[in-house]
């Protein structure tokens, strides 16, 4: 498997890259963190034990969501267009790979790349764990772990993706950053400015479905569905917010359901890396 | 049978053309030398084989297969030493070749290519990022030489090598040519071409001038040689010293700068013109020629009076 190959060489030279070891060491940062907050918090409430691995999960699902999408766009966003700057996409399709195996092997390598630095940042934060709560449910943490290395994917699927549409790491840095803002700030703005437009009000007694479905369609908000869906626990979904503040009519439009969150996210992961395939094959290098 | 078939290739960039028309064959078994200078298409000429870039018109084939649907299977028999072509700074020298044996699913010797190309062990144990540009090209060239390629398409190969690294390199292809494969490879300095290949197309501005044998092109080339002898002094009986350098047969003109004498003569009176020239107790400290320059050889193969029989167009 001609992947394989460029995704093991690749794997090797990223995780070589300081920048990475930096973004490591920030993100275990922020699970320890948010261990020492979930474990404030339980003390507060004074919660029982099998409550508090879900109080960590989520009180690390909001730096995860916003620090796995930087982890994985640093590490994603440079993976061909780089290539293409420096020269040395010459020596590696001088030697016998077809395109699409060069770009698959890159998703593979830097998603490995996104998966270590998740699993060191997840293991500091399960050792903060121990020692600040002293009990933890292992197989929910794992399956949120699981789920988050799911999402770095996604991430590196939409790095990967741009970096094959364009000759330019700064373009394909500025398109990896512009979907961060994107996602992060402008979605919720321009859904609510939508909102007001269609109801004539910022807060109406029941939301429609389709504001519902909107704040459900981004990767970040799909992954708090999948990671829902996984520990059967509603309260990481958008909608659970709106729900649990009444704003809802007590049904969920299936987009914002939490097993549709997987269906989201192979489709942000799908959709560019498709497209960012279709590109690669049939550019001059 | 042919190893690289070019016919009727265009390749435009926008309004810019890089090729017009281009026809080229490499035969089987040959080393053919692609000259050029630098800008003339060369490099777009090596991408279009390797499937880097798309023609605008025309097909390229190698080994009778299409060089975009079946570049996959090109690339397997071919050994590249591409262009401003860039290693990964964090992987060490022994990881690239490593890589390109893998690549190539070939079961080659890392350490042999690493020696073969006259690197040593420690170089190759080095991180590629702090490589001088000629150990870079020699690293590449050990990659190109994995899994013993029916064909070697070099691009500039001595770019950055000293004259002993360009000599190994020369030395490099001939073995390979030797063992049975075929050699492409490009450059823009004649010497190198002449020293090694066995056929030369002369590329400008994107138009394949000529095409000719080395032995064609050497007769071709302009063969009087402005010979640049230094001596220690000016000899004591200056006026005999060149009039006995003017009768050397070969020689058609003598001037003399101070303690330099410039000799206009052919390239086989060379040696008999130094020894003149000691004989009347003066050292020659040193001496240099004009190499034939490519712009003189353009001169030679679009100008009339060459009258070369291995002119196309």
């Amino acid at each position: 498997m001609s992947s394989i190959v460029v995704a093991k060489k690749d794997f090797r030279d990223a995780m070589r890259s300081r920048v990475l070891l930096g973004l490591i060491a920030l993100f275990s940062l922020f699970t320890v963190g948010g261990a020492f907050l979930a474990s404030r918090v339980s003390e507060l409430f004074d919660s029982g034990g099998g409550e508090t691995t879900v109080d960590l999960i989520l009180a690390l699902q909001t730096p995860a969501s916003f620090l796995v999408p930087v982890i994985a766009l640093v590490v994603g966003y440079g993976a061909i267009a780089g290539e293409r700057e420096s020269g040395s996409l010459k020596f590696l399709l001088g030697l016998p790979h077809r395109r699409r195996d060069v770009v698959l092997g890159k998703v593979l390598g830097r998603t490995a790349v996104v998966a270590v630095s998740i699993l060191i940042g997840f293991g500091v934060g399960l050792i903060g764990l121990v020692a600040f709560i002293g009990e933890v449910s292992i197989v929910d943490y794992v399956t949120f772990t699981l789920v988050t290395v799911l999402f770095g994917f996604v991430y590196v699927c939409i790095g990967v993706g741009l970096s094959s549409m364009t000759r330019s790491t700064t373009k394909a840095a500025i398109g990896a950053f512009g979907l961060v803002v994107l996602f992060w700030f402008l979605w919720s703005f321009l859904s609510q400015a939508l909102l007001y437009v269609v109801e004539g009000e910022f807060l109406p007694d029941t939301l429609p479905d389709w504001f519902l479905v909107m704040n459900s369609l981004t990767p970040d908000a799909a992954y708090g569905s999948a990671i829902a869906a996984v520990l059967s626990d509603n309260q990481f979904t958008v909608a659970s917010t709106y729900e649990t503040a009444g704003l809802t009519d007590g049904s969920l439009p299936v987009v914002a359901e939490p097993w549709f969150g997987f269906v989201l996210l192979a489709i942000w992961a799908l959709v560019p890396l498709g497209l960012g395939l279709w590109r690669f094959d049939s550019i001059d290098l | 049978m042919s190893s690289i078939d070019i016919s009727a290739v265009t390749k435009r960039y926008g309004t810019e053309t890089a090729l017009e028309g281009l026809d080229l064959t490499v035969e089987r078994g040959e080393i053919y030398g692609f000259l050029g200078p630098n800008g003339a298409g060369k490099s777009t000429t090596i991408n279009l084989v390797l499937d880097f870039i798309r023609p605008t018109e025309g097909e390229v084939r190698v080994f009778d297969l299409d060089a975009q649907s079946d570049s996959l299977e090109i690339r397997e028999r071919t050994g590249i030493l591409p262009e401003g072509a860039e290693l990964y700074d964090r992987l060490t020298g022994r990881q690239h070749v490593e890589f390109a044996i893998e690549s190539k699913r070939a079961d080659d010797d890392p350490d042999e290519l690493i020696e073969r190309v006259g690197l040593s062990s420690d170089d190759a144990d080095r991180k590629a990022g702090g490589y001088s540009k000629g150990m870079a090209q020699r690293l590449m060239l050990a990659t190109a030489l994995v899994g013993d390629p029916d064909l070697l398409i070099l691009d500039e190969p001595s770019t950055g090598l000293d004259p002993n690294g360009a000599r190994q390199m020369r030395e490099i292809i001939r073995e390979e040519n030797a063992r049975g494969a075929t050699v492409f490879f490009s450059s823009h300095v004649l010497g190198q071409v002449e020293a090694v290949c066995d056929r030369v197309g002369i590329l400008r501005d994107g138009d394949l001038i000529a095409e000719d044998t080395v032995d064609g092109l050497r007769d071709a080339m302009p063969n009087e040689t402005r010979l640049r002898v230094i001596l220690d002094r000016v000899p004591d009986d200056s006026s005999a010293a060149l009039e006995a350098v003017e009768s050397v047969d070969g020689v058609s003109s003598v001037t003399p700068e101070g303690r330099t004498i410039v000799v206009a003569c052919e390239d086989r009176a060379k040696t008999t013109v130094l020894h003149t020239i000691e004989e009347y107790g003066v050292t020659v400290e040193d001496f240099e020629t004009d190499e034939s320059s490519l712009e003189d050889l353009f001169m030679a193969y679009t100008s009339d009076s060459a009258g070369s029989t291995g002119v196309v167009q």
